[in-house]
């Protein structure tokens, strides 16, 4: 590259605890440039991504702007023009565009809101992205893509330099992700460097100059998207999981089917049919927003089905919430571990023993804080539980593997026959990763049937002996066991890679 | 990791045992607050620590201390009843106008039920309707209010043959604080060791996940709502035979006093966190203030403003430490 680089980091690092996250990570930004930084989860991106935005300080090494050493803040980096388009979009529903535009810095004569200029102003921001969302509709009257449009509206205000995505496209429809990258085309034009993050090959090789990968807090591959291939960079991403070895394909001819579902419908999916016997691991996957997630809820009873049958233990079961669920035998571990899953401030022995409560309480009333200890230490050494043994340590003291390891624990001790599982590795890092892996092959071939369904295909390759793949709300694929692996899946799923 | 999942059966290894490490319990502030009143006070009044000024400040907290019994299972489950305080004087009432008609028996079976009655519709109100518990309640307070004062046409209504809450059976101690003891040990009892008492601090702590776990959300607040009404119901008898009369602004506030104590003691309005010792402290904190300050002549007005301004020192007192513990 001839143009000198916006922002150089140099020999990056950064660690929590005793825990290094990043070793020493180098990489340029040139204006004008894509770069599409790659790297599977817990390998150290969003903390990279969080230094560069000002959000965490490193531990060591350099970032210099325009050839200068700095130090920044959050603010400061808004100041010198770095601007960070994070997943979660954050914005005012009950306010109109023009106001989400300019949220946040206000244009104003003396305190009052200087009305006329919010609406020119939005006007410019959304005239250079090319856009022409109506200025006075409603933030809530928009879809998805609109309001991530909003969003990079409201981050090129003023003078931006480097705009940050994060995973912008994971909730997008194919046509919203093609307007974004148009918008993406006129800020390169401009002299804007981009950073983009993404787990989507098709999308590097669609829109970035250069190509970044970071494998376990160090870059293992960089270079021009030009002189690299799909293959090599699947390779340095999750060269791990290409090479994993999935053991033999077991057959569940003999055994009688567990849970079965024919033709069930309901908001978010369609039509779907599969059969799982006992000791099977079915693994559904599909990107965010495919309706994976809905599939899982609703095996769990969380909202009734439109339409078709389920059946459990080969009877014809009507699911009338997830006490009804637990009740037939089926456990569930949601994707969203703080809002659905994990009580952070209670004891780890009470969310363990929680939906147990009462089986185990004496004369299935009274409880003892020795009963709820009992569980979990029933269970603490089978799972690799890593804390200070205490039971009556708040979850939220544990890491984010050991808090998923004790919610499994949770369906353990409920002794269900059947395990639902959304996203179980989400925010989980490599390790505690592997062991959970271990922990759902082990309960399998002890007869427990457990569906997976997850955007992530580490989840489908580590566990799975049959694979099906959903888009829009629809299973597209099903993949024997044999054939399950990345390009399998990311291929069905959509992502169209050519290795 | 151990090769296979095998539960653990066998007696529990020294690295899994509960290290019964000492830990400073969350309400020791509010006991080493509540010993500096007492000796503060005993030092400006002789008559402070005597046997008849304790029974004085017991018997001042009963009624409050019914209602906050009640208030604090809603507390710890994310939810509200500001109709306490109405319910008291609509409670008292029923009693009032029944009692000479239908007798003490039958009056006192119907007040139960008007109290029950207040439960009945706010816990249906915020789980099946699903309005927001602070909105119901506070629409129910002002709807038993207002029928309190109209059909007791703003009179206060005297009761005769109902004066058990001034026996005092033993140690001079009036009947109206063994109910409250009574009251707070049930409570008490229900909140640690029960599987209802657990689920509320689930329901409190993540309403969603409470709901995944199958601990059924909407029946257990439904009962914590028909608990609070039995609370009113009993504070409210007491409070018609203290007083041997009832009228349209009995037990004006009471919804106030109840939430401070339980507050101050140590519950959290988010949910999850909190305790019946904790209330009880939280009340012997605020009776003691009054007693107190009453005994050193200060007006009763004064005894609000410290009321206030203690629960708002309590309050950021704990903001401040979580701050500081989370810091570390």
């Amino acid at each position: 590259m001839n143009t000198p680089a916006f922002l150089s980091a140099q020999q990056l690092r950064k660690s929590f605890g005793p825990v290094e996250v990043l070793h020493g990570v180098d990489l340029d930004l040139a204006p004008g440039t894509v770069t599409a930084l790659l790297g599977e989860n817990g390998a150290g991106k969003s903390t990279f991504v969080r230094i560069l935005a000002g959000d965490y300080q490193p531990d060591s090494g350099t970032i210099e702007l325009d050839g200068v050493p700095e130090h920044y803040s959050v603010a400061g980096a808004r100041r010198r023009g770095i601007r960070l388009i994070s997943q979660e979009i954050s914005d005012a529903p009950a306010l109109t565009v023009a106001e989400n535009v300019v949220l946040g810095a206000w244009p104003s004569k003396g305190s009052w809101v200087d009305h006329r200029a919010v609406r020119r102003e939005a006007r410019a921001a959304l005239d250079v992205l090319d856009t022409n969302l109506d200025l006075d509709a409603l933030q809530s009257s928009l879809r998805l893509g609109e309001r991530q449009i909003v969003e990079v509206a409201r981050a090129i205000r003023g003078e931006s330099r480097l705009i940050i995505f994060d995973e912008p496209t994971a909730a997008l429809s194919d046509a919203e992700a093609k307007q974004l990258y148009r918008v993406i085309g006129t800020l390169t034009a401009r002299g804007v460097a981009v950073l983009y993050i993404t787990h989507r090959l098709d999308e590097v090789f669609a829109i970035a100059d250069r190509v970044c990968v970071l494998r376990d807090g160090v870059i293992s591959l960089s270079g021009a998207v030009s002189d690299t291939t799909p293959s090599a960079v699947v390779e340095a991403m999750v060269g791990r999981a290409v090479e994993r070895t999935r053991g033999e394909p077991r057959s569940f001819q003999e055994s009688e089917p567990a849970l079965e579902v024919q033709r069930i419908s309901a908001s978010g999916f369609d039509e779907v049919s599969f059969r799982a016997h006992r000791g099977e691991i079915i693994g559904i996957y599909g990107k965010l927003g495919s309706g994976v997630i809905e599939v899982a809820e609703a095996l769990f009873g969380t909202h009734p089905l439109h339409s078709g049958t389920m059946l459990v233990d080969g009877r014809e079961r009507t699911l009338k919430g997830p006490a009804d669920a637990i009740a037939h035998g089926i456990g569930y571990l949601p994707a969203d571990r703080a809002h659905d899953s994990a009580f952070l401030i209670l004891p780890v022995s009470e969310n363990l023993a929680a939906p147990s409560w009462s089986r185990l309480a004496r004369l299935r009333t009274f409880m003892t804080r020795t009963i709820d200890a009992t569980a979990y230490r029933r269970w603490h050494d089978a799972l690799g539980i890593r804390s200070t043994g205490d039971p009556t340590q708040p979850l939220g003291t544990l890491s984010g593997g050991n808090q998923q390891k004790v919610l499994l624990g949770r369906w353990l001790e409920a002794g269900s026959k059947v395990l639902i599982l959304s996203e179980p590795t989400r925010g989980v890092d490599v390790g505690a990763r592997e062991e959970i892996y271990a922990v759902l092959r082990d309960l399998a071939s002890r007869g427990t049937t457990i569906v997976v369904a997850s955007s992530d295909y580490e989840d489908i390759i580590g566990v799975a002996d049959t694979a099906m793949v959903m888009i829009r709300g629809e299973i597209v694929a099903r993949i024997p066991h044999n054939d399950i692996t990345v390009n399998a899946l990311t291929e069905a799923a959509g992502g169209t890679i050519h290795v | 990791m151990s090769e296979t999942l095998t539960p653990t059966t066998a007696a529990p290894k020294s690295d899994v045992i509960a290290r019964r490490r000492f830990k400073v319990p969350e309400t020791a502030a509010l006991v080493v607050f509540l010993i500096a009143e007492v000796i503060f006070f005993s030092f400006s009044s002789r008559f402070f620590l005597s046997w008849d000024n304790v029974i004085n400040i017991v018997t001042a907290l009963s009624v409050t201390g019914i209602l906050a019994a009640g208030a604090t299972i809603l507390l710890i489950g994310g939810q509200f009843d500001l109709s306490i305080g109405s319910g008291v004087a609509w409670v008292g009432l029923t009693f009032a106008l029944l009692n000479p008609v239908i007798g003490t028996a039958g009056a006192v079976s119907a007040a139960v039920l008007s109290g029950l009655i207040i439960g009945i519709l706010n816990g249906f109100l915020v789980t099946v309707v699903g309005v927001n518990a602070l909105i119901t309640t506070l629409g129910t307070m002002a709807i038993f209010r207002g029928l309190t004062l109209s059909i007791g046409e703003g009179q206060s209504i005297g009761v005769t043959g109902f004066d058990w809450a001034l026996i005092r059976p033993f140690l001079n101690i009036p009947l109206p604080v063994i109910v409250f003891v009574i009251v707070a040990s049930l409570v008490a009892l229900l909140l640690r060791n029960t599987v209802y008492g657990r689920s509320i601090y689930a329901i409190g702590a993540n309403p969603s996940a409470a709901r995944l776990v199958g601990l059924g959300s909407k029946r257990n607040i439904f009962i914590a709502f028909l608990i609070s009404g039995l609370c009113m119901a009993l504070a409210g008898l007491t409070s018609v035979s203290q007083l041997g009369a009832t009228s349209g602004t009995t037990g004006l506030g009471l919804e106030l006093a109840a939430i401070t104590a339980v507050i101050l003691g140590g519950t959290s309005l988010a949910g999850g966190v909190g305790s019946v010792s904790g209330t009880v402290l939280g009340l012997l904190i605020v009776a003691v203030l009054g007693n107190g300050m009453t005994l050193m002549n200060i007006n009763s007005s004064w005894q609000q403003v410290a009321t206030g301004a203690l629960l708002i020192l309590a309050v950021s007192f704990d903001r401040l430490r979580q701050t500081v513990l989370r810091s570390r």
